[in-house]
């Protein structure tokens, strides 16, 4: 069964062009891939499977329901992470994370469980400001897992997180659905039976192992 | 999901995020005093003539700072992308929305505690329970506008320049029935009660509105 199906996805910038079209389907528990250049329309694409953002037309459906329509019922279902990791600096890693658990409506024991699959739990108390970026990284994929998503959407999860950063993903990924953008086309093999090609915000088909099947 | 938990959480991590940066609260407080040494030396203010400038100069000092307190509410938020992962949470915008308002206003009191009795020491004006019931029933209308406008404005390049476009306008009732509140509540002629009624009815129609705004304001 299909947890996200999205037909001719396109959106628009102003004039540009920023993702043309694009159509995903995504089978339950399947880790998907999306390569592309810089500007390829990676993020945008994976903002509206997010449903951070709406597409200027199409259509996309996530478990199910319509993802525009039902937007607030879905956030329970889907874990973010973004571009930009979004914490607050004054507050400790521990303290941020116990705010999104008041916002998603689980309990505050996610937090140590969570910190701890993300290798944070030594820095817990450290403010957020005082983490490196690859740390800071880690936080944002613990806050994504907080309310235990079936669907994830990854934006470039890997960047600054070092050396271990396939286990960990690997980890977090496991008995989920995942759509994962990266340039790394050697951890999107590792992780993902199939990857999509986007260029200049067309999809150009999917890959399995980077063996183009158009 | 209980939005007034939500409410409570966005409130205080908001306090508790400036108590221990200390960012805008001692600034505020430092520009109130100076607004007030400036109209101080600006006007000639004696025993008679007290109780009608000052009711002025309390206000514009209220009204600059409150426009520096809620820009800086939602502006903070979009600069450190973290108003997208409140929003791409569960947690109803409506609530997000009244917990920031809730800091918001929790600060421009700390400095309404510094603004008010400066105002009687600069100026000799006499300070009241009347006084303060009227500034703070203002505060909560002027921080539901002022937080809704950030919002709105947190988009833009310009915020600075718009969010007092968009706000002065719809604050003018708070400041026509607090300014004649204080002034009544300081001595002179006018009915007190007609005002702090004319208050309270700006605040609940303001809040309500606002509360309805939020939601599209923010989810959109």
């Amino acid at each position: 069964m299909s947890i996200v199906v999205a037909n001719g996805l396109t959106h628009r910038f102003g004039r540009e062009l920023a993702l043309d079209s694009v159509d995903v389907v995504l089978d339950t528990g399947e880790h998907m891939a999306v390569l592309g250049d810089n500007g390829a329309g990676k993020t945008t694409l994976l903002r509206i499977l997010a449903t951070a953002l709406r597409p200027t037309s199409g259509q996309l459906q996530i478990a199910g329901l319509d993802a525009f329509r039902e937007r607030r019922r879905l956030r329970h279902y889907v874990g973010f992470v973004a571009h930009a990791p979004g914490f607050y600096p004054a507050l400790s890693a521990t303290e941020n994370l116990e705010f999104f658990c008041v916002l998603q409506g689980v309990d505050r024991t996610h937090v140590e469980d969570a910190l701890q699959t993300v290798g944070l739990t030594a820095v817990a108390h450290r403010r957020a400001s005082e983490l490196s970026r690859g740390m800071q990284q880690r936080l944002a994929i613990a806050r994504s897992i907080l309310h235990e998503p079936k669907l994830l959407i990854l934006d470039e999860p890997d960047a600054s997180l070092g050396a271990d950063a396939a286990d960990l993903l690997g980890r977090i990924m496991h008995g989920r659905s995942v759509v994962l953008a990266t340039h790394d086309q050697a951890l999107a093999n590792r992780l993902c039976p199939r990857t999509l090609v986007l260029r200049h915000g067309r999809s150009l088909g999917t890959a399995t192992h980077l063996r183009v099947v158009r | 999901m209980n939005p007034f938990r939500v409410a409570l959480a966005v409130a205080r991590k908001d306090l508790v995020s400036e108590w221990r940066t200390r960012e805008m609260v001692p600034a505020l407080a430092q520009f109130i005093v100076l607004a007030l040494l400036i109209g101080n030396f600006g006007f000639q203010i004696d025993a008679r003539n007290a109780a009608s400038i000052a009711p002025g100069i309390l206000w514009l000092a209220l009204v600059f700072a409150g426009l520096v307190a809620f820009g800086r509410t939602f502006a903070a938020e979009k600069e450190q992308a973290s108003l997208e992962a409140m929003l791409m949470t569960p947690a109803s915008p409506v609530a997000i929305f009244a917990g920031k308002g809730l800091a918001a206003s929790a600060m421009l009191v700390v400095c309404e505690a510094v603004l008010l009795p400066a105002i009687s020491l600069f100026f000799g004006a006499p300070f009241s329970a009347g006084v303060v019931l009227a500034v703070l029933l203002a505060t909560i209308g002027m921080a539901a506008l002022g937080c809704i406008f950030a919002a709105i404005v947190a988009r833009v390049r310009a915020r600075e320049l718009l969010l007092p476009l968009l706000t002065l306008p719809l604050w003018i009732p708070f400041i026509v029935a607090g300014g004649q509140a204080v002034q009544t509540a300081m001595g002179l002629p006018g009915s007190y009660d007609q005002a702090i009624g004319l208050l309270i009815d700006f605040d609940i129609l303001f809040v309500v509105l606002t509360s309805l705004a939020a939601r599209f304001v923010l989810d959109e």
